[in-house]
C-alpha cells in the first residue's frame, strides 16, 4: 500500500476526505454543536475551563489583585483567534499542497470601555472594540497564493467571524442551595 | 604580518547571499542537504565575493561569511554542546515572555525568524570556528585576510539562555571560561595559519549601551535581561583580555555597531561612542572597527582623548543605502577623524556588512561593490596625499 502523503504535519488525502463529508447532513449536524465549555471558578480571580478532556485555566494581572498564574480570558480570547486563523491557514494550504515553514500570528485587542467591567461607569462597551492580527509566513509558495489562503483562513476561521459578527448570546443564571 | 598600504580598504565581513545560497543553506539546516554538497554552492559564491572585493580594489578581504547563517550562530556547526534555537522555540523556556513579546512588537518581527545558537551542553570544540574558511580564501586570494570571529562577550551572552544553559553552567560566567579557551585556541590556530587580521565581533554592545526597552534587538535572544551598562562593557573588556592574553604576530580589531538588520535609520540605534571609548581603550586590541558613516555614530570628537590609542576601522559608507557614497565625501570624513588619528592607524571600511543574517540582505552584491570602489577611489587620492 502507498504511503499516504504527509504535509505541514497533516496526511492530506484524509483531510481533504474529512473536509468533504463536511457536505453530508449528518456530519455536518454533529460537527455544527453544540461546543461545550464548563467553566469552574477557583478562588481569587481564577477559573478553569473543561473542554471535552482538556483544561485551561485562567486568571487576571497581577495589578488586579489577582495571582497572575495564568492568562486571563480575554487574552485567550485573542489566542483562540490567533489559533483558529493558524489551523485555517495550515488546513487551507496542506489542501493546495503548500508546504509551510513557520507560520505566526501577532493578535492585539484594545477594549472600547473597560471602565463599565470595573463599575465605575454605566454606559459602553467593555470588550474588546478593536482587534488586530498579523501573520507571518514562510512557505513554499508564491506571494499570492499565500495571501489567498490567509484570506480564506480569515473568512473561514469560526472564532473570528465569531468576533466580528454580533451574534445571539443567552445567559441565565441559578441560585443552588 | 604582510605591508599594508596606507588607508586600507577592507570589509566587515558579510556579503549580499544569493537566492540560491540561502535556499540551500534551509534546506542544510533541515537536513535536506549534506554539508559537502552546500559547500561545493558556498564555495563558488565565496569565490564570486572574493573576485568582486578584488575587483573594487579591497586590500583586506573576507569570505563574505557566505557559509554561516549569520556572524555568530554559525559557530553551532562547529560546536559541540550548541542548538541553534528559533526566538519562537526559545518562548518556552523565557523566564520573562511579556519583554521578549514587547521586543518582538516593537521589531514587527516574527518569533520564528530569529535564530541563537544556545548552550544546551557541556561546550567542547568539533573543529576551529573559521580554519576552514581561512584555508579556503588562501587558495582563492593573494590579498590579505579578515576573519570575523564572534566576540567573548558576544559568544557568552548571546548562547547562555536561563532555563536551558544553567543546566551545565551556572551563570554565564562559568561559561565564559570554556568560551575563552575555545577562541583563543581559533586565535592561534588563524594566526599560524597565515590570516592577517582577526575581527572580533561584539555589536551588541551598543547594544547593552544604547538599547532602550522599545528599541531592543533580538540579535541576541538573552538580550532583553537587562543588565547595567558599566558591569557588561567591564565583563567584556575582561573577557577580550583573557582571550588575547599573550598572544601576538597577528592585527586584531574589534567590531561594534548599532544594528544591521533593517534599512529604516529609526529602528536602529543611536548614540556616540562617548561611554564606550574608556572601556573599548582598555581591550588588549589594534584596531576598533566602527560604524561612522551615519549621524546616528554621534560625533567624532570623542575620540579626541583617546587619540592614536588604538587603529580605527573607520565606516565610511553605509551598507543599507543604494546611494554610493562620493568618493569626495569619504576623503573628507578620512579627513575629519585625522584630526585624532595619524594616517597610518586609519582603515576604510563600511559601517557592518552587507547581509549580517543570511535571509536579510541589506542590499546588492551590485551595490556593495560600487560602495567599495567609491572606497578605493577615496584610498587612492588619500594615499596621494598623506603618502
Amino acid at each position: 500500500m502507498a504511503q499516504e502523503e504527509n504535509l505541514n504535519g497533516l496526511p492530506k488525502e484524509k483531510l481533504i476526505e474529512v473536509l468533504e463529508s463536511f457536505r453530508d447532513p449528518e456530519v455536518f449536524n454533529a460537527v455544527t454543536g453544540p461546543w461545550k465549555s464548563r467553566v469552574v471558578w477557583q478562588g481569587g480571580m481564577r477559573a478553569k475551563a473543561y473542554m471535552r478532556n482538556h483544561v485551561a485555566e485562567m486568571d487576571e494581572p497581577g495589578d488586579l489583585t489577582a495571582t497572575d498564574v495564568a492568562a486571563s480570558a480575554h487574552e485567550q480570547l485573542l489566542s483562540a483567534m490567533g489559533s483558529c486563523i493558524t489551523v485555517g491557514y495550515i488546513v487551507n494550504a496542506t489542501k493546495r499542497g503548500v508546504r509551510v515553514h513557520d507560520l505566526e500570528i501577532a493578535v492585539d485587542g484594545y477594549f472600547d470601555n473597560i471602565r463599565k467591567w470595573a463599575g465605575v461607569e454605566e454606559e459602553g462597551n467593555p470588550g474588546y472594540g478593536r482587534i488586530s492580527a498579523k501573520a507571518f509566513v514562510r512557505a513554499d509558495a508564491d506571494e499570492e497564493t499565500l495571501r489567498d489562503i490567509f484570506r480564506l483562513a480569515v473568512e473561514g476561521s469560526p472564532v473570528t467571524q465569531t468576533v466580528r459578527h454580533a451574534n445571539e448570546v443567552s445567559t441565565e443564571l441559578e441560585v443552588i442551595g | 604580518m604582510a605591508d599594508t598600504p596606507l588607508f586600507p580598504v577592507t570589509t566587515v565581513g558579510s556579503w549580499p547571499r544569493s537566492t540560491s545560497l540561502i535556499r540551500a543553506l534551509r534546506a542544510k539546516q533541515n537536513g535536506e542537504m549534506s554539508d559537502s554538497e552546500f559547500n561545493r554552492l558556498a564555495d563558488q559564491e565565496v569565490i564570486s565575493c572574493i573576485r568582486s572585493q578584488e575587483e573594487a580594489g579591497v586590500d583586506i578581504v573576507t569570505d563574505g561569511e557566505q557559509r554561516r547563517d549569520n556572524f555568530y550562530s554559525y559557530v553551532v556547526d562547529k560546536l559541540a554542546g550548541m542548538q541553534l534555537m528559533k526566538v519562537s522555540d526559545l518562548l518556552d523556556y523565557a523566564n520573562d515572555r511579556a519583554r521578549m513579546e514587547e521586543v518582538l512588537r516593537a521589531l514587527d518581527v516574527p518569533a520564528f525568524a530569529i535564530k541563537s545558537p544556545i548552550v544546551v551542553d557541556k561546550l567542547g570544540k568539533k573543529e576551529g570556528l573559521s580554519l576552514d574558511e581561512l584555508a579556503f580564501m588562501k587558495e582563492h586570494t593573494d590579498r590579505q585576510i579578515k576573519i570575523p570571529i564572534p566576540g567573548p562577550y558576544m559568544l557568552t551572552r548571546s548562547s547562555w539562555f536561563e532555563g536551558l544553559s544553567d543546566k551545565v553552567y551556572e551563570s554565564a560566567e562559568e561559561l565564559s571560561k570554556d568560551v575563552v579557551t575555545i577562541l583563543r585556541e581559533e586565535v592561534l590556530a588563524l594566526r599560524d595559519m597565515g590570516c592577517d587580521f582577526i575581527q572580533f565581533d561584539e555589536p551588541i554592545l551598543s547594544q547593552t549601551v544604547f538599547g532602550e526597552e522599545s528599541t531592543e534587538t533580538f540579535m541576541c535572544a538573552a538580550l532583553p535581561q537587562r543588565r547595567d551598562p558599566t558591569e557588561e562593557l567591564e565583563f567584556a573588556v575582561r573577557l577580550m583580555n583573557e582571550t588575547m592574553e599573550g598572544i601576538s604576530g597577528v592585527r586584531t580589531g574589534v567590531h561594534v555597531c548599532r544594528g544591521n538588520w533593517s534599512r529604516k535609520e529609526d529602528v536602529l540605534l543611536v548614540g556616540n561612542y562617548g561611554p564606550m571609548l574608556p572601556h573599548l581603550m582598555q581591550m588588549n586590541i589594534d584596531q576598533l572597527v566602527l560604524e561612522c558613516a551615519t549621524p546616528r555614530a554621534g560625533e567624532m570628537e570623542v575620540f579626541k582623548e583617546y587619540a592614536n590609542e588604538k587603529e580605527i576601522g573607520l565606516g565610511v559608507v553605509n551598507p543599507r543605502t543604494d546611494e554610493i557614497e562620493p568618493a569626495e565625501d569619504i576623503v573628507a570624513r578620512v579627513r575629519d577623524i585625522l584630526q585624532y588619528f595619524s594616517p597610518d592607524k586609519v582603515y576604510l571600511n563600511p559601517d557592518c556588512g552587507f547581509g549580517t543574517f543570511a535571509e536579510r540582505n541589506v542590499n546588492t552584491p551590485e551595490i556593495a561593490e560600487k560602495k567599495l570602489q567609491a572606497m578605493s577611489a577615496a584610498a587612492v587620492i588619500l594615499r596621494a596625499e598623506f603618502g
